[in-house]
């Protein structure tokens, strides 16, 4: 065979080929590097039936990415969500701009990196039909706001990072006759807080970080933070009460051996400001909010067979009244412990079928009623 | 007419050989330098022919197939590959030993934003030993998954048993 010392040699121009072009649709949906284009999605259809009462039968996420690829440096990514089939929010638009091999910068809608689901939360990368309960009422998923930052990987020592400037929640809004409305409640903290990149207020800037490493085989660990206040308008901002100041961290693992996965979380957030915050509005917000969960999973198929059918468990426990303020005492009822376990059948790699039963309790008198849940998601 | 078609087939792997960056080759260059600790080497192509390289999964046009020799020592293989990951590609060089035992794998450039722990040294020290001719790699059983990155582990997984499996057709073919 007849060999030579290699040259060095340009980018190919296979990309700029329009036979390749014409091949529009294809090229589209490979989503390949040179086509520019990408288009994904996810969704997730979703029944839930709680024990003597009625169900709901919803399609609770429709989500449509799209990526566009200006050149090897620059991206923009964007995410159009329909929640609930009515409701359009843009879950993401941000531009990736890469300075280096490992390291970018961004800048956008971007979701803020805390514990898992709320960075990975594609139907087909969980198990439950809900997500778990941490990350809805302590973790406000999906969680994103406008912001900054940088994101990167120290292959060496198997480390990624990121870190963001992003704007914060709200806690207040004016009522229209010089008084305000609170919009973080006991029962689910900073949930109704999200700004969501509608129209936001911002008055100080937010810090987020998380650090992931995965260099211990089949284990990956997050570390993540997230500090600052909350963003009243001018009109009330100058009212006691109108700001509170947020301080969460969160650590997870996420593990998997041959037909074992295992994952868990941990998230704290204290409150400051909490006693202030209700006493003008009237609310029952705690200073603390915590919970974690450990799920652990098993394939109950072949490894080598294309399908999955993992059954899986987990055990969550959650307060969003970890510790009050003044006058308020912790509610019980916020105090709360769920135990799912089902299946999740991977009849493709991203379908899933999934069904479960959760026996919800809480520390008081209150029940709320366990509940079967049926889901199809589709990630692609 | 011999020389006829050598000639194009040499200008055929000309062409071929810019599906290369040149950023590509000089980071695999500088890879091989580490390895070998020794900047004194030199990498001689294995040219394969257009026809052999179509029936192979891996691509063998030329310049991601060659001998690295330092002086006169033979000192091993190596192959430049570029695979998907979910919305891009990335590049990676494989080193072998004199029996095409895999010794070193090392993700050269990752483009995507998601995925990118597959570049994690640790991680890809699990294809090292690696011999044509065994069975293939099994993702999640022989190949650790990561959370996260299960796109880019896959493709990984099946570039090197693509690899391998490619790697084997040739020596039945005499080409290597």
């Amino acid at each position: 065979m007849v060999s030579f010392v290699s040259a060095q040699t340009q980018r190919d121009s296979i990309t700029f080929d329009p036979q390749k072009q014409l091949n529009a649709a294809q090229s589209i949906l490979s989503g390949n590097f040179g086509k520019k284009v990408t288009l994904g999605g996810y969704g997730e259809i979703t029944y839930n039936q709680p024990e003597a009462l009625n169900g709901e039968l919803d399609v609770q996420r429709l989500v449509l990415l799209v990526g566009y690829k200006f050149n090897d440096k620059a991206q923009f990514v964007t995410e159009i969500e329909f929640e609930h089939v009515e409701e359009v929010y843009v879950e993401q638009a941000f531009v990736n701009y890469s300075i280096g091999d490992n390291t970018s910068l961004r800048g956008g809608l971007m979701l803020v990196p805390m514990g898992i689901v709320n960075e990975y939360h594609e139907p087909t990368t969980f198990n439950g039909t809900e997500r778990p309960s941490i990350d809805n009422v302590i973790v406000p998923t999906t969680w994103r706001e406008i912001g900054v930052g940088v994101t990167g990987r120290f292959p060496e020592i198997s480390l990624g990072y990121q870190a963001y400037v992003f704007n914060g929640f709200k806690s207040t809004t004016p009522d229209g006759e010089g008084g305000v409305n609170g919009v973080l409640k006991g029962s689910n903290a900073l949930r109704g807080g999200r700004q969501k990149a509608i129209r936001s207020t911002i008055d100080s800037p937010t810090l987020s970080f998380k650090a992931d490493y995965y260099g211990l085989p089949g284990l990956r660990l997050g570390l993540s933070g997230y500090f600052g206040s909350t963003q009243a308008a001018d009109e009330i901002e100058t009212l006691e009460g109108a700001n509170i100041g947020i301080s969460m961290v969160g650590l997870d693992a996420r593990y998997a051996f041959k037909r074992f996965t295992a994952r868990g979380q941990f998230i704290y957030a204290s409150i400051s400001g909490s006693q202030q915050y209700n006493a003008l509005t009237g609310r029952d917000l705690g200073s603390a909010i915590q919970g974690f969960y450990v799920e652990g999973g098993y394939n109950l198929l072949s490894l080598r067979a294309k399908q999955r059918l993992i059954a899986f468990a987990r055990y969550e426990n959650y307060d969003t009244h970890a510790a009050t303020q003044g006058d308020l005492q912790p509610n019980d009822a916020f105090n709360r412990t769920d135990i799912t376990a089902g299946v999740s059948y991977h009849i493709a790699s991203g379908v899933v079928l999934k069904g479960d039963y959760q026996f919800r309790n809480n520390k008081s008198d209150a029940k709320v009623a366990n509940r079967a849940n049926f889901g199809i998601g589709v990630w692609f | 007419m011999f020389k006829n078609v050598l000639i194009i087939f040499s200008f055929m792997a000309f062409l071929s050989g810019f599906s290369i960056p040149s950023k590509v080759t000089k980071k695999a260059d500088k890879a091989i330098s580490k390895f070998y600790e020794t900047s004194n080497f030199t990498k001689q192509n294995i040219l394969v022919s257009e026809l052999l390289n179509t029936k192979t999964s891996s691509d063998f046009s030329q310049g991601r197939l060659f001998k690295i020799s330092s002086e006169d020592t033979f000192l091993g293989y190596g192959y430049l590959g570029n695979a998907p990951s979910k919305t891009a590609t990335y590049d990676y060089l494989i080193l072998f030993d004199e029996n095409f035992v895999i010794t070193k794998s090392k993700v050269l450039i990752y483009r995507e934003e998601y995925g990118g722990e597959i570049s994690s040294t640790r991680w890809l020290k699990q294809f090292t030993g690696t011999v044509i001719g065994e069975d293939t790699l099994v993702y999640n059983d022989d190949i650790i998954p990561i959370s996260g990155a299960t796109i880019s582990v896959q493709s990984m997984t099946l570039a090197i048993n693509n690899l391998l499996s490619s790697l084997q057709q040739l020596q039945k073919q005499n080409a290597l």
